[in-house]
């Protein structure tokens, strides 16, 4: 009997008893479902890292203090030396840097017109808009001239800019800021793009100042928070971690007092853990596909009992233990090819609504598809074999005189 | 002759004990014969009949199929003479509920590795034979019993084998049906097939032109049939 032949015939022994089918291949649809569902989770989370990484450049590199211990009750931090000359010494020391951008920032509270909003307020250079990869929608960013005159302009997040003006224009008109226990009139000159949630901090509920505005008129400091540093590519990304690296120790002394970490490594790290995480999500799964499988063989062996009479029919035939043994095989790995296949559309289904009700991003990618319907249809052959051979192996005297 | 048992013999371990159930029995089937296998139950007819089918091997003693020694072959090579040379008609019919009159005539086809559309045209063939080629697409539960049992006989011809092998071919069928079932063996032994009848009905062994009773496990006599 060709291929063709053998698999028309086991599908239309599975038909003709129905509901004994469907439920002994449930367990493989749900097996497969969860796999593919599940992996799709973990596959749409490493994805989604990915992008919002990417999208800020994996040629960045930040540049953070970190506490030391000091004594008594004098400032026990590196940050005392993170200065905005400090970054423009990184960059002359750093061939492999396109720019350094020193960061500082504050809570404030933004006061226009009676109106009032908490907001994360950034003292930056006008390279932060290229660093970031981050434009201003309507009107300008900071410029040189705002940081060497101490101009106090502001450019507003998106979020802020409809929280605290609406359907206003806000370019033009005054806020004022408040913090550092001082309230400073600034003038509005441009509003950004709408960038989103990456990571820790909304880029559109922050506000963006000059970084002298911000030291000398608001915060009365010269320290800044930390650096934020590009590459000329993100190949270039590792060469100018080592540079800095190299750089800063000798001239802090120690390389306790700081800490450099790329984007790329922030994204190994996290397209790495993420990976282990869906792996184990998918073995998880992957345990309840074993079990779909023990199913399948439980509802062959009952099928290999109730059909001995058939089985010692088709012997008298002629039929050899091969034929026999490929009957009930390809039974077995019809059955749960077919619950493979429905479990893809499950999975698929699952991964669907979990995207539209969860609001989380998933990823159904073809390679888990394709290793859930190989391992799937292997359940068959490996839960199948057994039922088979007994089958196979009936003597035709005995097969022929039950009842 | 074609098929020859010399000196056949089986016994069967029942817990610790031995049962004999054959004890040394020689038979000769000519080409073209019409031959009755009778004896009471527990005479070991059975037990005969399973050793011609090739369905079964003898613990000793030799059985021949057109000359060939079958009685040590491995199972599937006995599986290659059954599909070949052995036709099977049983009392039950034995026909698979699932298939189609003409898939259940087909499948020694299949088994003997014949293409599909040859199989479908002899499968036909056969039916026609039977008088049943307007039932081909039913299926057994929509036959009569009479039906069924001719479907068996096209199924037993389709592989055209050596011996056509009928255990009580009549037994779940009333008197005329059973007649009309007796008049195709008849018809097919006019046409010069080798049939071997098994039965403990003596109206039906008559049909035959030789009777051979068993009884103890042995040949007690073979009785020839004078026509009526």
């Amino acid at each position: 009997m060709s291929l063709v032949e053998t698999v028309r015939s086991a599908s239309r022994a599975l038909r003709s008893n129905m509901l004994r089918t469907v439920l002994s291949i449930l367990g493989i649809v749900i097996g497969v479902g969860s796999v593919i569902a599940l992996v799709s989770v973990g596959l749409g989370a490493q994805r989604q890292v990915t992008e919002r990484i990417t999208t800020l450049g994996t040629e960045l590199i930040n540049i953070n203090p970190v506490a030391s211990r000091g004594f008594g009750s004098r400032i026990s931090q590196a940050s005392n030396v993170f200065t905005l000359s400090l970054a423009e010494e990184i960059l002359a020391n750093s061939p492999s840097l396109a720019h350094v951008v020193p960061l500082q920032q504050t809570n404030g509270l933004l006061i226009y017109d009676g109106a009032n909003l908490q907001a994360t307020v950034v003292g930056v250079t006008p390279q932060y808009a290229d660093v970031m990869r981050y434009q201003p929608l309507i009107g300008r960013f900071i410029r040189q001239r705002d940081l060497d005159e101490l101009e106090a302009v502001v450019v507003l997040g998106a979020e802020v800019a409809v929280e605290l003006f609406g359907e206003t224009l806000p370019i033009g008109e005054r806020v004022i800021i408040s913090a550092g226990g001082r309230r400073v009139p600034m003038l509005v000159v441009g509003v950004m793009e709408p960038r989103g949630q990456v990571f820790l901090s909304n880029f559109d509920d922050q506000v963006y100042v000059p970084i002298t505005t911000l030291l000398s008129r608001v915060l009365g400091t010269r320290t800044v928070g930390s650096f934020v540093a590009s590459a000329h590519s993100a190949e270039q990304a590792y060469d100018a971690v080592q540079q800095i690296q190299h750089f800063l120790t000798r001239k802090l002394g120690s390389s306790n007092r700081f800490r450099v970490s790329s984007q790329q490594s922030l994204l190994d790290t996290l397209t790495s853990t993420l990976g282990t995480f869906t792996v184990m999500l998918g073995s998880i799964a992957g345990i309840s596909l074993l079990v779909g499988g023990i199913g399948i063989m439980n509802i062959m062996l009952v099928s290999v009992t109730e059909r001995t009479r058939e089985i010692g029919i088709r012997k008298a035939l002629g039929a050899r233990k091969a034929d026999l043994l490929a009957q009930f095989l390809a039974e077995a790995i019809v059955l749960s090819v077919i619950g493979g296949l429905l479990g893809v559309g499950l999975g698929w289904a699952g991964s669907l609504a979990v995207q539209h009700y969860a609001d989380m991003p998933t990823a159904v990618s073809p390679s888990a598809v394709l290793v859930a319907l190989t391992f799937s249809a292997g359940v068959g052959v490996i839960f199948g074999v057994y039922p088979a051979s007994r089958a196979a192996r009936l003597d035709p005297v005995v097969a022929l005189r039950h009842e | 002759m074609i098929l020859q048992c010399v000196g056949l013999t089986k016994s069967y371990r029942m817990g610790s004990q031995e049962v004999h159930a054959l004890r040394g029995v020689d038979l000769e089937v000519p080409e073209g014969s019409f031959m009755s296998i009778m004896g009471p139950s527990g005479s070991g007819k059975s037990t005969l009949m399973n050793l011609i089918g090739c369905l079964d091997r003898p613990t000793s003693g030799n059985l021949f199929v057109r000359g060939s020694d079958v009685s040590r072959l491995s199972a599937d090579q006995l599986a290659r003479v059954r599909n070949r040379e052995i036709g099977f008609v049983f009392q039950q019919f034995n026909l698979l509920a699932s298939l189609t009159a003409i898939e259940n005539v087909e499948l020694p086809l299949i088994y003997a590795r014949v293409p599909a559309r040859e199989r479908r045209e002899r499968a036909k063939l056969a039916l026609e034979r039977v008088g049943l080629s307007n039932r081909a697409d039913h299926r057994p539960a929509e036959l009569s019993g009479g039906q069924q049992q001719r479907v068996a006989i096209a199924r037993a011809l389709v592989n055209d084998p050596a011996i056509i092998l009928a255990d009580e071919p009549t037994g779940a069928l009333d008197t005329k049906t059973g007649r009309e079932v007796m008049s195709i063996f008849q018809e097919l032994h006019s046409q010069g097939r080798t049939i071997i009848l098994v039965t403990h009905d003596p109206e039906v062994a008559r049909h035959a032109e030789r009777i051979v009773h068993i009884r103890d496990g042995k040949v007690e006599r073979i009785e020839e049939v004078v026509a009526a």
